[in-house]
């Protein structure tokens, strides 16, 4: 793509609020897309300057004469001055592009040649200037199955090489959405682009992110196992979803790719073991009920004894508050057995169990990052319905004041996925000071996330009557909370990416 | 939908028989049919008739039907499996194209094969680099399976 071109699309795009994340990295310059400010920004900007050019030739023509020539404008301009037959032929337009004859007619006793549906009463078909006529549904079946390639579709009589206008298309595929053509074109170029282009890969997430300059794909060898974590290019995609655009998952930051792609497949090959079940249902450590976690705050009460309890380590809550909070941390300590197996035997257990202690922790907070979401979004309810409700009535309370929630929840998001990721780099990383360093950072972080989580459960538990009083009450907070995860997220990654670059923490891998 | 479509063929094969092949469904299913093919008389198959399978896809006439040989051919577009390598019955797939007009196709690739774009490498280069030893075993081929 020329420099012409991308400053047209900044333009266009409507997404510039973005700078924040752009600065996170910011030797990496990125743009994140959605499909429809795409094919405005790169491919619709370019009709107004071809209109101005060529008054005399109609829309619907100069958009098929645009993507013949992949969008270049000045192409189609330079083509038509020089032979416009020539171009309108290739571009499977009629010659007397005036009359242009496309039509929807509704006729009567009307036999179509590909279905073979004899239509007696009234019923639309569609042709081109070549007349060749066909039912809609035909027309509509032989479009859906034509249009994922994203190339121009021609009239169904294969000897006939004219072109249907986009507009057409959609009004033959009867969807809401216009541009099906060029969404489809878009689509297919972005998956061929993929050093360009990555598709957001957060689930249900349907934009993506074109990285602009300072990246080469080259440079990061998925296969070298390159430490240097500060050259990782985290973008984000319209959406606030951040990934990495090396190996296309989500941002996994402290990990290099390489390690998050043993973890993978590690956590692949083992998750058929009965162990994996581990981390989805506890016993109550004091009376051994069966106990699933539905939401994301990992203090537990247990509803039948009321011991409270920590999810991760099962030890006591109150200890946890008081004294040392070591529940993060993998004691070897913990595997002494006492009984006689021989030493191989020993290691593989303890390499599992080891493995167990982080694959627990890091599963754990993928599920409470669920459950967390799931309670944002009773919060986010009660306050809609709070909202709703004051309008009629004189309190000075606005969405002003309600604001710093979408901040907690990503606050809260970021704060669970970095924590995640830490425990993938822990598993590889070889003891040592540093080490310990890393672990309390994580600590620290833990439990901010535990303290704004467990506020979250509070609002929306069923005893709490009044849970608008609680969010303002815990306002302060919660606002607290989340500036301290994003500024201990901060420091744990940094002292990471530091800390590896100067060889002090070394993978084990 | 596609069941009329089917049987408008069927009927049109009826009335205006091709002359150098023939197609009509295997039992009660008239997604599946079977269709003969007479070797081309200017080709090293003449004499020969060769048997294929067609299956039509439910979305018939907007999918291509599935044609295979089930008689054994040398052919340089043509496989062990009796899979065929044409690109009507691909990525240039009509709705407007019909069963009678693709085996009149497979008929002018029996006569003339596209070497170029082998589905077989092997025969491929015999036909491009020894044309009379490609003839020969076309022939021994068809004598011994087709005829």
């Amino acid at each position: 793509m020329d420099g012409e071109l991308y400053e047209s699309s900044a333009e266009a795009s409507p997404v510039l609020d973005v700078g924040c994340f752009m600065s996170e990295f910011n030797d990496k310059i990125y743009h994140p897309w959605t499909l429809k400010s795409f094919i405005k920004g790169k491919y619709l900007s370019k009709m107004p300057n071809l209109q101005n050019h060529l008054p005399q030739v109609s829309y619907d023509d100069l958009l098929i004469m645009l993507q013949y020539k992949k969008w270049q404008s000045e192409e189609v301009i330079n083509s038509y001055f020089d032979n416009p037959d020539q171009l309108l032929k290739a571009c499977g337009l009629p010659f007397k592009w005036q009359e242009s004859n496309n039509t929807f007619d509704l006729i009567n006793n009307f036999t179509c040649p590909i279905c073979c549906e004899d239509y007696i009463e009234p019923t639309t078909v569609y042709s081109l200037a070549c007349n060749h006529k066909y039912c809609l549904q035909c027309y509509n079946s032989y479009i859906s199955n034509s249009i994922l390639s994203g190339k121009l579709i021609k009239c169904i009589e294969p000897s006939c090489a004219l072109t249907i206008p986009h507009r057409d298309i959609d009004r033959i595929l009867k969807v809401e959405e216009p541009n099906q053509l060029l969404n489809s074109y878009a689509k297919s170029f972005i998956n061929q682009s993929t050093d360009q282009f990555k598709w957001c890969p957060s689930t249900d997430c349907v934009s993506f992110t074109e990285m602009i300059k300072n990246y080469n794909a080259d440079d990061i060898d998925e296969d070298y196992e390159s430490n240097d974590i500060s050259n990782i290019p985290i973008v984000s995609c319209i959406e606030r979803h951040e990934f990495c655009f090396n190996c296309n998952f989500e941002n996994h930051l402290p990990c290099p790719c390489f390690v998050v792609k043993l973890w993978i497949k590690k956590c692949q090959d083992d998750s058929e073991t009965a162990h994996w079940m581990d981390a989805n249902t506890h016993n109550c450590p004091r009376c051994e009920t069966s106990i699933e976690k539905n939401g994301g705050c990992n203090h537990m009460t247990c509803q039948k004894c009321r011991h409270q309890f920590c999810w991760i380590c099962l030890g006591d809550w109150n200890a946890h508050n008081a004294g040392f909070y070591t529940c993060n941390k993998f004691k070897d300590g913990d595997t002494n057995s006492k009984d006689y197996e021989d030493k191989k035997a020993k290691e593989s257990r303890i390499s599992l169990k080891r493995y167990l202690h982080f694959y627990k922790r890091f599963a754990i907070h993928e599920s409470s990052m669920r459950g967390d979401l799931l309670t944002l979004k009773k919060v986010h309810e009660v306050t809609k319905v709070y909202m709703e409700d004051r309008k009629n009535q004189e309190k000075n309370l606005s969405w002003n004041d309600v604001q710093f929630l979408s901040d907690a929840i990503r606050a809260l998001i970021i704060g669970r996925k970095a924590l995640k990721w830490t425990y993938c780099f822990a598993f590889y990383l070889k003891n040592g000071n540093f080490t310990e360093i890393f672990e309390s950072n994580q600590d620290f972080l833990s439990k901010t996330v535990e303290d704004l989580s467990e506020i979250f459960e509070k609002i929306i538990s069923k005893k709490n009557r009044n849970k608008v009083e609680t969010i303002m009450q815990e306002k302060n907070r919660i606002i607290n909370l989340s500036d301290l995860i994003i500024s201990r997220k901060r420091s744990l990654i940094e002292g990471a990416i530091v800390n590896v670059n100067e060889d002090l923490l070394r993978f084990n891998t | 939908m596609s069941l009329k479509r089917i049987n408008k063929e069927l009927a049109d094969l009826g009335r205006d028989p091709p002359s150098s092949c023939s197609a009509g469904p295997v039992g009660d299913d008239l997604y599946h049919w079977q269709a003969s093919i007479m070797g081309p008389p200017d080709s090293p198959y003449a004499g020969g008739v060769f048997f294929l399978s067609i299956h039509f896809p439910t979305d018939y006439p907007f999918k291509p039907p599935k044609i295979a040989f089930t008689t054994k051919i040398y052919h340089p577009n043509i496989n062990g499996n009796g899979n065929i390598c044409l690109d009507i019955l691909k990525d240039q797939w009509s709705p407007a194209l019909t069963i009678s007009k693709v085996l009149l196709s497979i008929c002018s690739l029996l006569t003339d094969a596209n070497p170029d774009d082998p589905l077989v490498p092997e025969i491929a280069h015999i036909y491009k680099q020894d044309r009379a030893k490609y003839e020969a075993t076309a022939k021994e081929w068809t004598k011994k399976y087709a005829v």
